[in-house]
């Protein structure tokens, strides 16, 4: 008895302290969740459904969602999606670089004779060119100069702290204030970028001039091939390791379209369509996986998630530029000829169809190498028992074994966690992006699905598409987090 | 790639020295332009702040004379004080609200006993996952239903409550040791005394570091007030710069001379408490 009241004592102290948030739970989640989900199965229309016209709104069941998956906008928007959530095992590889590097700098202090003989050797050297040079443009590496050496001296005084401090700033500063920033760096008339790669691309227009006739065949077909051998040497990694079904079949799965890849890219270029091309490729991509997953038992065991995520990072890191060369090989190799005459032109960045999505990806790189992400590794690197790293020299293993063998799989969790959290950022990004610096433009290029739910949420005001669109999103980021949970809570816990 | 550096041998030769001394130096070389790397879009924005109307269409970084007068011309042009003020208005009361709303679910998650606890901040947990675009639109509807459109109430109240501040801080609580609760407790002190005097003062760093969070979050906001606010005087910093860069006109020296004085504060922000906010960051993440 007495329990049983001192029980509700404490359910009613426990809930007094939870109540401002739980109010403020049903106000902005739950009501707004629920009205969401009905919206989704209405007609409503901003524009006929408000206080001033209030027609009587309609139940019409999955008609939002057929017309959503009927449409070839919405696949074309979930594309850019998942096409710039391609930057994010870059972002996660610039982010634990950056960490290893910060780690290294942080733990060999005292360098200051040499980085003042050095500092002050970079600042007469711009000091002179300025003189030599008029203001104007030897100014810019006066500036330059001046910057470098400022961090560097900071650096080796502080062990790196204002090496992270400038890693970070990107990021701290983000927000519409970088977007608008990067918009006039990509200018192609009046921005930085183009302007400084002009003497760059005049430079390999003469490399091109002077290559010889095979150079615009062979290269591509050298990336291919050298693409193929990588992914043949990583699947092979994958199967050494294993011993988990589903992550390491995952895994297999990536390794071997990748393989297949250039495979694909050769068909188009011999002049199959890009349909056929990419059919071929990923069935020959499927049978692979399937043979090498339902391979005899005695084999072995398949890969452990860690492993697995490893190598399809390291896969593709190390593939899609290779692949992109390859694939950029393949469609201008034979043009090639034509460019030693007009010479090339930098791209027209946000305003060229082919060329917005890459930019936004480089831009969010930039802000995303020394992010919360470099922090997070930062933490796990000190973390790493110093013992593991003693065994491992003990066994003569090289810098690179090392890596792969004591730091990465000790960095599991911590990646896992980057990249499930970054899947989970990219589904809902790239709103702010495309309202700023592109309007989702050029012709729905950067369109993602957030910025098409604003559209039609609260411009052409069809509540009813907006609110469906928002659900399909809200399933794939649920799907995301179960794989999240199936996966990563195995992950971190061993 | 890079763990600690190798035991130095005690037969380190002269050579040795040398190329530690020069590897040190290429390494500092590398981060010195990595570094310059991440700076080197503020140093073009800085210099494009300088630089006359006609200039911001010449791709040169240089200007060719500084001129100062864009400054006091940006605050001219637009309202920029008010937008500031808005903007360190709105930031200001979220993270005070934010912080303390968090803090008390928080305490309630990390240091009471009650029946259905656990079960309770895993749906908090939970919410975490929800794409906020899928609220987005209702919310905006409650807010037209009661009137809120276009106030900066409208602005704070959904922002006042967060499941990640709750679970930031209940993290940071948990590491305060139960023995000063029970002690408190054992001198008569209510629960909201403990929480008060006992508890919150302990758990600083972590409200220190949600307090950055937030008002970084909000100092940044775009998406909500852009929807929202309708009225030019109440429109926030973010908004407010996209007068610059409209179809009615680009004067990009002073967007740039508008976003330098926008990002100042946060700069200044960051360098004085940046030990605190990595260690939240750490903590949040990785204990958890």
């Amino acid at each position: 008895m007495r329990s049983g009241r001192s029980q509700t004592r404490r359910l009613l102290t426990g809930l007094g302290f939870l109540l401002p948030n739980i109010l403020g739970f049903l106000a902005f989640t739950l009501i707004p969740l629920a009205l969401s989900f009905a919206m989704a199965f209405t007609d409503m229309d901003f524009f006929r459904h408000n206080p001033f016209r209030d027609e009587p709104i309609r139940f019409v069941g999955f008609e939002n969602f057929a017309w959503l998956f009927g449409h070839p906008e919405f696949w074309h928007y979930l594309r850019n999606t998942f096409f710039l959530m391609l930057g994010l095992p870059f972002a996660i590889a610039g982010s634990l670089g950056a960490a290893l590097l910060l780690t290294r700098v942080g733990r060999r202090p005292g360098l200051i004779p040499g980085a003042l003989a050095l500092a002050t050797l970079v600042l007469t050297g711009s000091l002179l060119a300025l003189r030599a040079g008029g203001m104007s443009e030897a100014g810019v590496w006066f500036v330059f100069g001046l910057t470098a050496v400022t961090a560097l001296v900071a650096g080796v005084f502080t062990g790196g702290t204002i090496y992270r401090t400038l890693f970070y700033l990107p990021h701290f500063t983000s927000g519409v204030a970088t977007f608008v920033l990067w918009k006039k760096l990509y200018n192609p008339q009046t921005g930085p970028i183009n302007h400084a790669l002009d003497p760059v691309l005049d430079g390999v227009t003469n490399v091109i001039r002077a290559a010889p006739g095979w150079f615009g065949v062979g290269l591509p077909l050298l990336a291919g091939v050298a693409g193929t051998l990588l992914a043949g040497w990583q699947l092979r990694r994958l199967r050494q390791h294993w011993d988990d079904a589903t992550a390491g079949q995952v895994a297999v799965g990536f390794g071997a379209a990748m393989v297949m890849l250039p495979a694909g890219f050769l068909l188009f270029w011999l002049g199959l369509s890009t349909g056929l091309a990419a059919g071929f490729a990923l069935g020959a991509a499927a049978i692979l996986t399937i043979l090498i997953v339902r391979r005899p038992r005695r084999w072995g065991p398949v890969c452990p998630v860690d492993t697995g995520l490893s190598a399809e990072i390291a896969l593709a890191l190390g593939l899609v530029p290779l692949l992109l060369l390859g694939a950029a090989g393949v469609t201008l190799g034979p043009a090639l000829p034509a460019v030693a005459v007009t010479g090339i032109e930098p791209p027209n960045w946000l305003g060229d169809y082919s060329w917005a999505k890459p930019a936004i990806m480089l831009m969010a790189l930039w802000a995303a190498i020394g992010s919360n992400n470099m922090i997070l590794y930062l933490a796990g690197l000190s973390s790493i028992p110093p013992e593991l790293y003693e065994a491992a020299d003990m066994d003569g293993a090289s810098p690179t074994q090392r890596f792969w063998h004591v730091t990465w799989p000790q960095l599991a969790p911590v990646t896992f966690f980057i990249f499930v959290m970054g899947i989970i950022h990219g589904l809902q990004g790239g709103f702010e992006m495309a309202r700023v610096m592109t309007l989702g433009g050029p012709a729905g290029s950067t369109t993602t699905l957030s910025y098409f739910i604003y559209i039609e949420g609260f411009e052409t005001g069809r509540l009813g598409y907006a609110s469906a669109a928002a659900w399909v999103l809200f399933a794939l980021v649920f799907v995301l987090s179960l794989l999240n949970f199936r996966f990563g809570n195995r992950g971190t816990n061993d | 790639m890079t763990e600690p550096a190798a035991k130095i041998p005690s037969t380190l030769t002269k050579s040795a020295g040398v190329r530690a001394v020069a590897g040190g130096l290429g390494l500092h070389g590398l981060m010195a332009v990595l570094s310059l790397a991440m700076v080197g879009p503020f140093v073009w924005m800085l210099l494009t702040s300088f630089k006359s109307y006609s200039e911001a269409a010449d791709p040169a970084w240089m200007p060719q004379a500084f001129l100062w007068q864009n400054y006091p011309e940006v605050l001219r042009v637009i309202p920029f004080a008010r937008f500031t003020l808005n903007s360190l208005m709105i930031a200001g009361w979220v993270t005070l609200l934010q912080v303390f709303t968090s803090a008390l679910a928080a305490f309630s998650f990390a240091r009471l006993e009650w029946p259905g606890r656990d079960r309770v901040f895993f749906l908090y947990l939970g919410t975490m996952m929800l794409p906020g675009l899928v609220m987005l639109i209702p919310t905006f509807q409650i807010m037209v239903h009661f009137g809120l459109v276009d106030t900066y109430l409208g602005l704070i109240l959904p922002a006042a409550f967060s499941a990640f501040g709750t679970f930031l801080l209940r993290q940071f609580m948990l590491g305060i040791p139960k023995a000063l609760d029970e002690a408190a407790e054992i001198d008569g002190a209510s629960k909201w005394r403990i929480f008060w005097d006992v508890i919150l003062p302990l758990s600083r760093p972590g409200l220190v570091t949600l307090a950055i969070f937030t008002f970084m979050g909000n100092y940044h906001s775009f998406f909500w007030p852009l929807v929202m606010m309708k009225t030019v005087d109440k429109f926030p910093l973010p908004v407010g710069l996209m007068f610059f860069d409209s179809e009615r006109g680009q004067a990009t020296q002073l967007l740039m001379a508008g976003v330098t004085m926008s990002v100042v504060p946060l700069i200044v922000l960051f360098i004085f408490m940046q030990r605190q906010l990595i260690r939240g960051i750490q903590i949040g993440a990785v204990k958890g």
